[in-house]
């Protein structure tokens, strides 16, 4: 039925801008944690939700609510696929382009892991939230906890960081 | 200004040269680095500002990004980075002020890939 379907089409339309918005306020808490210092979980905790955030905002766009799975795995997958649609879209200059998909693409499976429920099948249990047992039997602590595969200081996360605004504005409207 | 003032003043500019060659080495597309003034040397939690010109990024206007202090790597202060293109550093240098945060930023030293 024509009516039922714009009707489908502007409920999908909502929650992608209630993602993307949700993604860009993320981003401006992360941008308050790292000028006031804050522990790296939490900074890390931010971007994450901003990536997944903005992931599904353009899920949702392209394939409808009803179709985007209740996960956390989103990141790794997709961040790299909507960098090719944005940079390749936004820059002439395809090496450029390959570049940026590149580090957006190392950068994404480890902002993926920083989710709880993604565990690698439980290889990677540190994450951003909640403390958990390391290998050798210790209990670790988020706050306490370096991150060393992944770092928020790093050029890169610049780059990362205008994707997924950029991401979050196109939906946002 | 006490010696202690002039002193932190140097090693804010120097961490911001020492940056801004760092990213050089990692961002082959980096063309140079604009250290944006006020510095406001006596503020240790004000940020160092940087301006970095990159060829083919995606044109946004001004848009900062925080990084956090990180003294273990020699970084004293909290920094933010401007990522902005060649055509649109053109237009600064042309119209003048950098503004975002509700603040107008001066062009100050432009360091270049060595």
């Amino acid at each position: 039925m024509p009516s039922g379907k714009s009707n489908a089409e502007a409920i999908d339309v909502s929650w992608a801008r209630g993602y993307a918005r949700q993604a860009l306020s993320d981003l401006r808490i992360r941008e308050v944690l790292a000028a006031e210092n804050a522990e790296k979980c939490h900074r890390l905790h931010f971007l994450q939700m901003a990536a997944e955030k903005a992931c599904k905002a353009h899920l949702v766009s392209q394939n409808g609510h009803e179709n985007v799975r209740k996960s956390h795995a989103y990141i790794a997958k997709n961040l790299p696929l909507i960098a090719r649609h944005f940079y390749s879209l936004g820059n002439s200059n395809a090496s450029i382009a390959q570049w940026e998909i590149e580090q957006i693409r190392v950068l994404a499976r480890e902002i993926e892991l920083l989710a709880p429920a993604c565990d690698d099948g439980d290889h990677r249990r540190d994450n951003s939230e909640y403390p958990w047992e390391g290998s050798d039997g210790e209990i670790r602590t988020p706050c306490e906890y370096s991150f060393p595969t992944i770092d928020d200081g790093d050029r890169s996360i610049v780059r990362l960081i205008r994707l997924i605004r950029t991401a979050a504005e196109a939906y946002s409207h | 200004m006490s010696e202690l003032e002039t002193a932190r003043r140097a090693s804010k500019l120097e961490t911001a040269k020492r940056l801004a060659n760092a990213h050089f080495q990692v961002e082959p597309h980096l063309k140079f680095v604009c250290v944006l003034k006020p510095l406001h040397d006596q503020d240790p939690k004000d940020p160092i500002r940087l301006l970095e010109v990159v060829e083919g990024t995606i044109e946004r206007g001004f848009e900062p990004i925080a990084f956090a202090a990180d003294p273990a790597r020699g970084i004293d202060y909290p920094v933010v980075i401007i990522e902005i293109s060649p055509e649109e550093y053109s237009s600064v240098q042309k119209n003048g002020p950098v503004r975002f945060g509700n603040h107008d930023w001066d062009l100050g030293e432009e360091i270049a890939r060595a």
